[in-house]
């Protein structure tokens, strides 16, 4: 029995190895590494980052500690992470928001998009304003017909950002939304259901009720049409000029040189990338497949991300 | 398919779901065993002091998960689990409080009261059977109240509750908790307010944390599980320090007296202590199905409402908080009639109610293929609708659960009885080991197991100037949901400043929270 296990090691050991010379030849992680997630434990982002790391654990025997540091859209951990080691021992999940507009809408937190190094991608959201189809509301038309006629309209949003594209929304057709801020898309979807709100975004959520036709998606938050309903306007169809467009990230402290920042994120994308793995699976199920941004086209992607938000704050604050 | 399949169809998926193994011929489906060990946990958990189910529930979730994987099929063993442990732990929260004066869970604060005393006396074997009996029953009423009620009650609760009617029901319960609990509506309010100041650190909708004097570590918060197992068992565990110290070690905390080891209840008792269990049973299903107001309010009333009718019709008899079995059975069969009933928000809405319902909600949305919510009661005529399928399953599995209660529930609560014979000082360092090293796998950050001393001080101090810790957990769980429907119920009104104040349900809320706060101080001043 033990020669059987200790073959079966020996095999284990040469798979990994080979499967490691893709990404990891040159590069090993100085010892384990903290992984940061910005989410809450137990849910679907978060089940994600775990995921990840337990199969990169699995390949390459590279060892993760996770650990959530949550709250404040990101915020909370981009502190912590700030002035960390930059050899590849500490990394953290967040959404792509967090490192521009909330970074920005924050003011004093002194942190800037140098102070990290962004690794990569791992999947999309696919943003829609939702409605509930006994709501009655088939097309964003129907919105603006129930406003003018004198229905004052409640707007579920789950981040400063979210409510500023409401309020601009609005404004581009003359609706003063009562923009209602809740925790999460989950939160969203139950208080469409109770019928707290009459509207609210939905980042990839109400996908299912949207297919059971329950729900419908009247906008897409996105620069370009949703999966699911490709009929739905873009934001910029409707006067609006800036959009929901956001990822999952990756991200490390500043500074970090390529070859650590390269290994990190060809390993991390591609696991995500692989529909196979568990983290695939989910991230196909959850967030409608991997969706993969690094190195230089990532770079570009946070700094106009930055930019834009810089100016929609503008927009929203006139 | 009418309603009748589609039960068909839930108990299928359950007893005749993929097999774990097979014993003596007859194949276990994996679902069963699920259930069996999540029940067998909950036990162990719920009567560990310092560990509680939604505790369990985390740490198991996670594994869990990356056994069974994502697909539907994992939905019903994650479930299964899941409430095993919720299920468990609810009969198990009694043990500690009965045999060492920590509860496990908030709820079970109140068994402590009659408990306790009863343990002292050496009758902690009556007060566990008590404790069974009632938790099992309530349990069991609230389930099937779920299993007839869920697609309607919820919907209908929540049609007559907007935002502002919720902020004013939150601020209802709170004043009611504060003047009920302890012996002063002053210092109940004061330990709200401390509650309320823990809970508003570092949270907020703005992104620069606020009340945080500039730290990072207290940026993020204190979690839930630090502040109130900090109050709740540190303190604790520190008061009975100070106890020992002043009045010398003591070997003996708990006797169960070996004649009275066998004995069951006699039928004298069970007629006593039944009509508390149902009245209780009542109130906890009622509690249950509000969307956000836990089992801790339902024990609390539960035992208020016993304890006032109790006086009322034995005035010369002991009273409760003397140490007397009724006191016991009003607040188990409360507390553990919460569970069933919670999930019927749950299920026809998604919200939860309590801790235990948050994980099950999280498995839900980890997997996916069910989505609680409307959609799941919608009985088709034509196709299947996999979502009541498992609605179905887990209904049948929660009945499986009460009966596993039913008959070894009893049994296997009391063998944890065997920790009465650890002496307290030996007992009290593994508490706050436990405890600690609990906080820490929960939040994976030092600072947090500070915190938990910090908050165990709190809860020490609290105890030696005679204000009920109570308060002060309510205040600190439901304070971020307070602050945040507050905030939601005021932009969704378009900033209306009386918002408080804007239909007829949320004046008479807002009615009772004064009244009940001015009877209390009048009643206590006279």
């Amino acid at each position: 029995m033990k020669k059987v296990i200790r073959s079966l090691q020996a095999a284990a050991c040469a798979i990994a190895l080979v499967t490691n010379v893709s990404y990891a030849a040159q590069w090993q992680p100085p010892g384990p590494i903290k992984l940061m997630i910005a989410f809450a434990a137990g849910g679907g982002a978060d089940t994600q980052a775990r995921l990840i790391a337990e199969e990169i654990e699995a390949s390459s025997g590279w060892k993760f500690i996770p650990e959530n540091v949550t709250g404040k859209g990101g915020l909370n951990l981009l502190k912590a992470m700030k002035g960390q080691p930059n050899d590849g021992s500490v990394i953290g999940i967040m959404v792509t928001e967090s490192l521009a507009y909330n970074r920005l809408v924050a003011g004093d937190s002194g942190l800037e998009l140098s102070d990290f190094t962004p690794l990569t991608t791992t999947a999309g959201f696919q943003m829609g304003l939702v409605a509930k189809t006994e709501s009655g509301y088939k097309t964003f038309d129907d919105v603006v017909a129930a406003s003018s006629g004198g229905e004052k309209l409640r707007f579920g949003a789950m981040s400063p950002k979210l409510a500023d594209l409401a309020y601009l929304l609005g404004k581009a057709h003359d609706i003063e939304f009562n923009i209602v801020s809740l925790k999460g898309g989950k939160a969203v979807m139950n208080a469409l259901n109770a019928g707290d709100v009459d509207l609210g975004w939905g980042a990839g959520i109400q996908g299912k009720a949207v297919k059971a036709g329950e729900m419908v998606n009247l906008v897409s938050g996105l620069s370009k049409p949703l999966d699911l309903s490709p009929d739905a306007p873009l934001l910029k169809d409707l006067g609006v000029e800036y959009n929901a467009d956001g990822y999952f990230l990756f991200a490390a402290p500043g500074g970090m040189s390529d070859d650590v920042r390269n290994a990190l994120a060809d390993a991390l994308s591609s696991v995500a990338a692989n529909p196979e793995s568990k983290a695939g699976g989910l991230i196909q199920k959850a967030f409608g497949g991997a969706a993969i941004f690094k190195g230089a086209e990532l770079d570009q992607m946070l700094a106009a991300d930055s930019e834009a938000a810089a100016s929609l704050l503008k927009a929203a604050a006139e | 398919m009418d309603w009748f399949d589609y039960v068909l169809l839930g108990v299928q998926a359950v007893f005749q779901g993929p097999v774990a193994f097979e014993l003596a011929g007859f194949a276990i489906p994996i679902s069963v065993l699920m259930v069996l060990s999540g029940f067998l946990l909950g036990i162990l958990v719920g009567s560990t002091p310092g560990l509680a189910g939604p505790m369990a529930m985390a740490i198991s979730l996670p594994i869990l998960i990356s056994v069974f994987g994502y697909h539907e099929s994992a939905l019903l063993p994650v479930f299964g689990f899941l409430i095993g442990v919720m299920k468990g732990a609810t009969v198990g929260g009694a043990v500690p409080a009965i045999l060492f004066n920590t509860p496990g869970t908030p709820d079970a604060y109140m068994t402590t009261l009659d408990g306790y005393p009863l343990a002292q006396r050496g009758e902690a074997n009556k007060a566990l059977r008590v404790a069974h009996i009632s938790s099992a029953s309530g349990d069991t009423f609230s389930d099937i109240v779920l299993i007839l009620c869920a697609p309607f009650l919820a919907i209908i609760v929540e049609r007559y509750l907007d935002l502002p009617e919720k902020t004013a029901l939150l601020l209802l319960s709170m004043a009611f908790i504060a003047s009920v609990i302890g012996r002063s509506a002053g210092k109940g309010l004061i330990s709200v307010g401390l509650g309320l100041l823990a809970a508003y650190v570092g949270t907020g909708e703005d992104f620069s944390p606020r009340l945080t004097f500039g730290s990072e570590a207290l940026a993020q918060g204190f979690s839930v599980a630090s502040a109130i197992l900090g109050v709740l068992i540190v303190g604790e565990v520190f008061k009975s320090m100070e106890d020992m110290r002043r009045d010398g070690i003591s070997s003996v905390n708990a006797r169960v007296k070996n004649s009275e080891r066998r004995r069951g209840l006699s039928v004298g008792l069970l007629r006593s202590i039944s009509p508390y269990i149902a009245r209780s049973a009542l109130i906890g299903t009622a509690i249950g199905a509000l969307p956000g107001v836990g089992s801790t309010l339902a024990a609390t009333l539960g035992y208020t409402t016993g304890k006032g009718r109790h006086a009322k019709l034995h005035p010369q008899k002991a009273q409760f908080g003397d140490g007397i079995p009724e006191g016991i059975a009003a607040t188990e069969a409360a507390n553990s009639s919460v569970s069933g009933a919670n999930l019927i928000p749950v299920l026809s809405l998604g919200i939860p109610g309590n801790a235990s319902a948050v994980f099950l909600i999280l498995a839900a949305d980890s997997i996916g293929g069910f989505n609680p919510g409307p959609s799941v009661f919608r009985f088709n005529a034509d196709t299947v609708n996999p979502e009541l399928v498992v609605a179905f399953g887990l209904f049948t599995m929660m009945m499986l659960a009460n009966l596993l209660n039913w008959t070894i529930g009893g049994r296997v609560m009391r063998a944890m009885g065997i920790m009465t014979r650890v002496p307290k000082h030996y007992l009290l360092p593994v508490i706050l080991l436990l405890t600690l090293t609990a906080i820490y796998i929960q939040e994976t950050r030092l600072v947090a197991v500070w915190f938990t001393i910090g908050f165990g001080v709190l809860g020490y101090l609290m105890r030696r100037i005679d204000m009920s810790p109570l308060p002060f957990v309510i205040a600190f769980i439901l304070g971020g949901r307070l602050e945040e429907t507050a905030r939601q119920a005021f932009s969704a009104t378009g900033s209306d400043p009386w918002f408080l104040f804007s239909s007829a349900t949320c004046i008479v809320f807002m009615g009772l929270t004064v009244l009940i706060l001015l009877l209390s101080a009048r009643s206590r001043r006279s």
